[in-house]
């Protein structure tokens, strides 16, 4: 048997009323590895990393982080139970989430966003969690904003605020759910930049992007999802490069040129 | 015979007649209340002399308790002023100044709230001021505060039952003599409270719904 | 009339009795403070429950907040006064008496808390969900999301229509003297039983509400909105 996977997601399914969402997407992320998810929107990517995270419950199907269940777990019978939300929370710090609209909080400064989660979740000493947001707010090289509260950043600067937000809770791996879409295009790369570093620290990472250019210098893997389906998967080269599906070859075609 | 037949459905008559003063002067109120808030902020907002004047007749109205105001009209401006000469009159009186005060500052919100690119699209068309305000500032500050106008209604009715205390024989003060009569509170207050919730609450409905319609047909929010 | 005029503006009769006066005036403060915190948490409550998924909690809260909101403040202080504690005596089978500053301070913080409900509804359904999904990406549990991130948002932006609402439950405390709490109207009507000098005495507790109510609601505005604004930059 291989390596156990960081994140292990087995033939999920979500579907909201009778709108199905996801139709069975099954896919490894091994620790160290970057994964890029493409694909129009509602093709079912961003849905994808919500239920990874169970900010959506997903239908059916099983997410494992490290090999430990994440939102189900099987009781003495064998039954398949939701685990209760404390334990959910539990393993939700396993992963880092971030957001396409950045949602620092706007009641407390940029170092205290970081140091919320260590403090009240983790249950750190606030010397620690200082300690601990300061090292993360020097990776998204925004040390001397600690003070100031978020209404006073840039959009880039607000999303490099949630990266360190997210990696203050140590997680396995980090989720990214369409970091740069909502910044102005010459606010994209200072998120990007970071982003690379971190992939370059060998941060296991899930990224949902139409950076097509990040995606292919970054990932280890790209998914192509259409209509809540992996269409075409692989190495970047070959999903953005020479890609089997016509459905990729088209959508690709609009990003390209 | 139950008790809420006995000390209620028997006292109709009464509850009844002072329903139809609580309606009177509540409407009488409302009248006052829209004239009055007009025209201070009409004073307010376009004729500086009696600028501060206005400013301090909301910001009084606005800031004193209805009962203290209610009180004070009553049983002083009989001496100071000679009126007015009756506690009916005192009660709409108050209710209404005090209502005035609250939509003066509603009608500016409304008036200010109208785009300034409004204004100046009929001024480029060659309209006089007073057209503009007319045609164009008014009809919109009306609309987009009417709401709010329904809203002082309830404010009106929930405060008119103090005008019993002053002995204007509406529904409250026909309750809180049957009270004193019959000493055997329960029925008669609960049935009481009630009406008076429903009449709020309906009035109140009211204004939700016409705030609603106006979202939806003229895309306005309520000022 | 011009003598009338110096009579009710000649408020030496109001600084004689200023210290049974003031004594009023506190016990206007004290069922204010009193009735603030009741109408405070039941609203919250009551909010909750209106922010609720289920439908049943839902029902509740909306019934709540709508017997209270349209309840006239003066019938509710009265019916708290004069039929609760029967009600309330029947369940227990023995005479109860309610003293009037408790029914005063019940019949008020629920009024209030009605429309507290709707305001902190109101800043509840504000806070973009984003902010909530953002604290549950880092396991944060709903109790801990509801103190650390909702309400201290909800606090800020229901500030100023708090505000408001406080001063008209701080006007409303007036209407307790009529259930012979002895408040600041109260201590006047005694006065003018003795004195029977209406005009000045009238005038003085309408002139000294005026001046609590306007300067103490501005002061708080300016510094709530200088509060405020340290965030919403």
């Amino acid at each position: 048997m291989d390596v156990m996977p960081a994140i292990r997601v087995v033939d999920l399914r979500k579907n909201f009323g009778a709108l199905e969402v996801l139709k069975g997407v099954s896919f490894d992320v091994h620790t160290g590895s970057v994964v890029s998810m493409i694909g129009a929107s509602g093709s079912g990517k961003s849905t994808l990393l919500r239920c990874i995270n169970f900010l959506e419950t997903p239908s059916s199907g099983d997410i494992f982080i490290d090999g430990e269940p994440m939102g189900f777990r099987s009781d003495a019978s064998g039954q398949r139970r939701l685990r209760p939300l404390s334990e959910v929370n539990l393993m939700r710090r396993e992963l880092g989430m971030v957001f396409q609209q950045f949602n620092l909080w706007p009641h407390m400064t940029v170092l205290g966003n970081v140091i919320e989660a260590p403090i009240r979740v983790r249950g750190m000493s606030r010397k620690q969690a200082v300690a601990l947001g300061e090292e993360c707010l020097a990776r998204v090289h925004l040390s001397e904003k600690a003070r100031e509260y978020p209404a006073r950043l840039s959009g880039g600067q607000q999303q490099r605020v949630a990266i360190a937000r997210a990696l203050a809770i140590q997680p396995k791996a980090m989720l990214f759910d369409e970091p740069t879409s909502s910044l102005d295009p010459e606010l994209t790369d200072e998120v990007l930049s970071v982003m690379r570093e971190l992939a370059g620290d060998g941060t296991t990472m899930i990224v949902v992007t139409h950076e097509m250019a990040f995606a292919r210098e970054v990932s280890d893997r790209v998914l192509f999802l259409h209509n809540g389906l992996i269409e075409e998967e692989g190495p970047p080269e070959q999903v953005l490069g020479a890609p089997k599906s016509e459905r990729c070859r088209q959508f690709l075609s609009k990003y390209l040129h | 015979m139950s008790n809420w037949e006995r000390l209620v459905w028997n006292q109709q008559g009464v509850l009844l007649q002072g329903l139809g003063v609580t309606v009177e002067v509540c409407l009488i109120a409302f009248a006052v209340a829209i004239t009055g808030g007009l025209t201070l902020c009409l004073i307010r907002t376009y004729f500086p002399p009696l600028r501060f004047a206005a400013i301090v007749l909301i910001e009084f109205f606005r800031a004193t308790p209805i009962f203290v105001q209610l009180v004070w009209i009553a049983y002083v401006w009989p001496e100071l002023f000679g009126w007015p000469n009756s506690f009916f009159t005192a009660g709409w009186l108050a209710l209404g100044l005090q209502s005035s005060g609250y939509l003066a500052e509603t009608f500016r919100a409304g008036i200010e709230g109208v785009a300034r690119g409004h204004r100046e699209a009929g001024y480029s068309v060659g309209m006089s001021p007073l057209l503009v305000f007319q045609r164009i500032v008014m009809p919109q500050a009306v609309l987009t505060v009417s709401p709010s106008i329904v809203n002082q209604f309830t404010v009106i009715v929930k405060s008119s039952t103090l005008i019993s205390v002053i002995t204007v024989q509406d529904l409250m003060f026909q309750a809180m003599k049957l009270v004193n009569v019959w000493y055997e509170p329960i029925e008669i207050l609960t049935v009481t409270a009630g009406i008076y919730i429903v009449m709020v609450f309906l009035v109140s409905t009211a204004g939700k719904m016409l705030a609603d319609l106006l979202r939806r047909r003229y895309g306005l929010a309520a000022a | 009339m011009s003598d009338a005029f110096w009579q009710s503006v000649d408020l030496s009769t109001f600084w004689e009795y200023r210290q049974v006066l003031l004594a009023g005036l506190w016990f206007n403060v004290y069922v204010f403070a009193c009735s603030a915190t009741v109408a405070l948490a039941v609203g919250l409550a009551a909010a909750l429950l209106r922010v609720n998924r289920s439908w049943p909690f839902r029902w509740i809260g909306t019934v709540h907040v709508e017997l209270f909101r349209n309840a006239p403040d003066y019938i509710m202080v009265v019916w708290v006064h004069f039929v609760l504690p029967l009600l309330l005596g029947a369940l227990i089978g023995r005479r109860l008496e309610i003293h009037p500053f408790v029914s005063a301070v019940i019949a008020l913080g629920f009024v209030y808390s009605g429309y507290f409900a709707e305001t902190f509804r109101a800043g509840i359904q504000a806070i973009p969900v984003g902010h909530v999904e953002a604290a549950r990406a880092c396991g944060m549990a709903d109790r801990l999301i509801l103190r650390r991130i909702i309400l201290p948002q909800v606090v800020r932006r229901m500030l100023p229509e708090a505000v408001n609402q406080f001063v008209s439950l701080f006007k409303a405390t007036t209407i307790v003297s009529l259930i012979a709490v002895p408040d600041l109207m109260y201590q006047v009507s005694m006065v003018i039983a003795t004195e029977m000098r209406p005009l000045p005495l009238y005038t003085g507790a309408a002139l000294t509400y005026f001046a609590v109510i306007y300067f103490v609601a501005t002061g708080v505005r300016l510094l709530s909105e200088r509060w405020r604004n340290k965030i919403y930059a």
